[in-house]
Parts: C-alpha cells; structure tokens; sequence
C-alpha cells in the first residue's frame, strides 16, 4: 500500500518535473525572465500609453491588472505547449500505451507550473510596485498570496483545454493565443468587468480569473477575508469546472483517437 | 500569398488579434468618458498592430520552420542566398500584413463613418506606400537574427511590443517621454505611419509630408544597407562554424 503510494507520488513529480523542465532547460537566466516578463511588461506599457492619450491618467488599475495576469499566463501557456508538445515531438503514443494513471500524468504537467506562475506573480508585483511607485499601504499581503496562487492554479484549467485541443489541431497554440488576447477584454484586466455590456459581463464571469484577479486587487486595497472569500470560493469552483473539463477533454480524445486509430494524424 | 493569409493562423493574428486591441482601445475610450472612440488610432491603428504582429511572427516561423524541418541548409547551400529569399518572404509577409490594415480601415469607414472629407488622401496613399515600405525594411533586417541563432530569433519576437510602443501604433507620439521620442526616430515605421495618420486627421501640411516621407525613406535604405552588410556576416558565420542548424 505504502509502496503504490509512494510509486503514485514519484510519477506524478516526475511528470511534472519533466513538464516543466523540457521547456526550460535550453534556456538561460536572461531567456527565463525575459519569456517571463519580457511580453507582459511591454503590453502593460503599451495599454498604459493608450489610456494615457484617451484620458485616463491613473494607469494603477491596468498596471494591477496586467501584472496580476503573469501567473495565469504562464500556467496556461506552459501546460498548453507541454501536452501539446507530447505530439509535436511524437512522444504521445509512449504516454497513451503506458498503464500510468492518466490523471497523474495530466495533472502532474501543471505542478511546476503553478509554483512557477505563483512566484513569477509575486515578483511582478514587486517590480511593479518600484517602477511605477504603486502605494500598497494598505495591503492585505497574506490574502494576495493567496489570490496570485489561486490564479496560478485556477487557470491550468484552461491550459488543460487548450492542451488537450492542440492534441487533435495543430492550431491548438494559435487558439490559445486568441483566447489570451480575449483575457485582456473580459475578465477585468484593463477595465472593470462592469465596463463591459451586460452578455459579455457574464461571459468574463463564466471564465476563470476574473473573480481571482476582483480579490487580488481588493486584497492590494486592503480588504479583509470576509469581503473576499466569495470571490476566491467562486475562483475555485470556476477553475476547478474547468479543470475538470479539460481532463475530460483528454480523455475524450485519448478514447476517440485509440478507438480510430487517428494518434498523431492531426 | 493567399496560403499565407487565409488560415487559422493568419486570420487570428491579422484578424482576432488586432480586433481585441482596437476593442481594448474602444472601452478605454468609454472608460475615459468619451462619446465615440478615435476611429484613427483606435481602429486603424489596431490594423497597423495586426501588420506588424503578423510580420514579425510569420517571418520568425519562416525561418524556424526551415530549422526545424532541415530546409535552412538547402536554402544555404543553394545558389540563391537567404537574403534574397528573406526579402521576397518578408515582402509576401508585409503584403498578407496588408490585409489587417485594409480590414480596419474598412470598418472606420463603413462602420463608424470615418470622416475622409477633411482627409488628405493622395498624402495618406503616400505615407501608407511608405509604410508598407519602411515595415518591409525593418522586416528584413529582423531576418538576418532568425537566421543567426535560434536564441537571437526568440528575442527578436519581444520587439513586437517595444516597436508598437516606440512608433504609436495606437496613439500618437507627442504623448510619448522625450527619450522614448528619441529613440523612436531612429525607426522608419515612425516616420510614415506619423505621416499617414496625420494626412487622415487632415493635421498634416507639405513641409511636414515631405520632412517625413524623407526621413522614412533615409532610414528604411539605411536599415536594408545594414541588413545586406549583416547578412554577408551572418552567412560567413553559420558556413565557417558549420553551426546552421546547432544554433
């Protein structure tokens, strides 16, 4: 028993190693933080400029928002290319034909990720807080750690999607891609979601992160559990539904593709 | 140029993309208190966005696919030289390109009546044809980085931004620090694109025009006299230490 448990554990810690460190080894320091921060920055700067010439001269709300989105980024875009890669490099039909839990091999690809996201998040705030002298004052920090965290890890629900897409599309990237740039419209990162008409107000809530990124922002002014807690709680159901999806997903495909015979062929 | 533009890929970094920027500027605008969006950056420019994204993108993938399926050696060894061929792919890129700008500039008109009756339009034409021109520069100059090293072509993709930024792709540069001003002049995109929006504002008179016609075509012949220089080197690297491909 102890035995079985232990194996269970390995495998998932090594997938999750392997996941993580098959797309970063090549790189160097420079290369990490920059596929880190480089995008997110740059984008921050160019929102910041375009609200700047439109009129709004307090640019906290977009400079909270784009930061807070790094961690979710990172987990979506890093589990979307590490189940997508298991095809591109032709290693899929090794996982499908091995007896290993699938829901280990699955979820173990975002462990890594979502520590790694989670950090990342922290570290923005930071840099961001002595570039654009953002006031935190009045910060509740131990409920933004566990906002940033719960954002890191709500949003591999969506990479576990897209994942699992990109394993019968080749295009699987490229929809992600569109789907992040729709992130910055829909789930409060430049704008408050109320900005938003009413059916794409319940569109940024029926996704994940947008409640997660209300809290962080609320716990950066200061607000205490009880004003955040259904937020965070509705973060968490909504990212786990998602995540859930996406194993479905892939086992959904797994059984199509065994059944067809199609592994790969896409 | 067809294959190139109508896929997936293309429709969502010529298309999807660029709209969700022009959509980002429209409800800052609201946000702002603003009736209407600005129909010049906010929609056009989301189109100059979709260009340049899909240049640099399709331009970086030309290369790496070469990479990756063993062409690069081929296109190396072959009589023709990798810089013609990256001239004639970036100018199909520029081109494909095209097809965001001419999509949003569509929608200004149709959708949101743009109003071309103060408009300068033989100045726009000019300035667009310069901007066209000017991309297609820096595009090729960016080639020669893909073809380097794998690692040099993965940072050149973080210029997507910095370059949006720099030329005010979305707003005008007057909003811009002086540093960053500075710095914007040395690229040619600037120039033209400054011209072409100010020509459809109507703002624009000839000693300007032609100030930054000039200026765009001086630098976008300097930025093609650095890339042939560039990639004499760059050809002469990758042969003598045989690292095309380890790279």
């Amino acid at each position: 028993m102890k035995n079985v448990f232990f194996g269970k554990v390995r495998l998932y810690l090594a997938q999750a190693w392997l996941a993580y460190h098959s797309r970063f080894a090549i790189t160097n320091p420079f290369g990490y933080f920059t596929a880190k921060f480089g995008f997110a920055f740059f984008l921050m700067i160019f929102f910041i400029f375009m609200a700047k010439y439109l009129g709004i001269t307090d640019p906290q709300f977009i400079i909270i928002g784009n930061i807070i989105l790094i961690p979710a980024n990172g987990s979506m875009c890093g589990l979307t290319l590490s189940i997508g890669d298991e095809r591109q490099w032709g290693t899929l039909s090794y996982v499908l034909g091995s007896p290993a839990s699938r829901a280990l091999i699955f979820l173990g690809k975002s462990f890594f990720y979502v520590l790694d996201g989670f950090l990342t998040g922290l570290v923005g705030i930071a840099i961001a807080a002595l570039i654009f002298h953002i006031n935190f004052s009045q910060i509740n920090f131990r409920l933004l750690i566990l906002s940033v965290f719960l954002l890191a890890a709500t949003s591999t629900g969506t990479g576990f999607i897209f994942g699992s897409i990109s394993l019968i599309t080749r295009d699987g990237w490229t929809i992600l891609q569109t789907f992040l740039s729709l992130l910055y419209i829909l789930v409060g990162v430049n704008f408050p979601v109320e900005a938003l008409p009413k059916f794409f107000q319940m569109v940024g809530y029926s996704l994940p992160l947008t409640r997660g990124l209300l809290a962080a922002r609320m716990a950066l002014d200061g607000a205490v559990w009880e004003s955040v807690q259904g937020l965070l709680v509705g973060e968490l159901l909504v990212g786990g539904l998602y995540i859930l999806l996406g194993y479905a997903m892939f086992l959904l495909i797994e059984r199509r593709s065994t059944r067809s015979g199609t592994l790969d062929a896409y | 140029m067809m294959v190139r533009t109508l896929n997936f890929y293309s429709l969502s970094l010529l298309v999807l993309q660029p709209l969700t920027f022009s959509l980002v500027g429209m409800l800052l605008s609201r946000a702002a208190g603003r009736p209407m969006p600005d129909l010049v950056y906010n929609i056009i420019g989301g189109g100059v966005m979709g260009m340049w994204s899909g240049i640099v993108f399709t331009s970086s993938w030309d290369i790496r696919g070469d990479r990756y399926t063993g062409v690069l050696e081929l296109i190396v060894v072959s009589p023709t030289s990798l810089f013609t061929l990256n001239m004639i792919r970036s100018f199909t890129n520029v081109l494909s390109g095209f097809f965001s700008m001419v999509l949003a500039f569509l929608a200004a008109v149709f959708m949101y009546d743009l109003p071309l009756n103060e408009a300068n339009l033989p100045a726009a034409l000019v300035s667009l044809l310069l901007l066209l021109f000017s991309t297609w520069s820096i595009s090729i100059f960016l080639s020669v980085f893909f073809a380097a090293s794998r690692i040099s072509g993965h940072f050149v993709e973080y210029l997507e931004m910095p370059v949006a930024i720099l030329c005010g792709f979305m707003y005008p540069i007057r909003i811009l620090p002086g540093w960053m001003k500075t710095v914007s002049s040395f690229i040619p995109i600037r120039w033209s694109l400054e011209a072409m929006n100010e020509s459809l504002l109507g703002l624009a008179n000839l000693p300007y025009l032609l100030g930054h016609w000039g200026l765009a075509l001086l630098l976008s012949f300097a930025f093609i006299a650095v890339t042939f220089l560039m990639q004499k080197k760059v050809n002469d690297i990758i042969r003598v230490n045989g690292e095309l491909s380890a790279i």
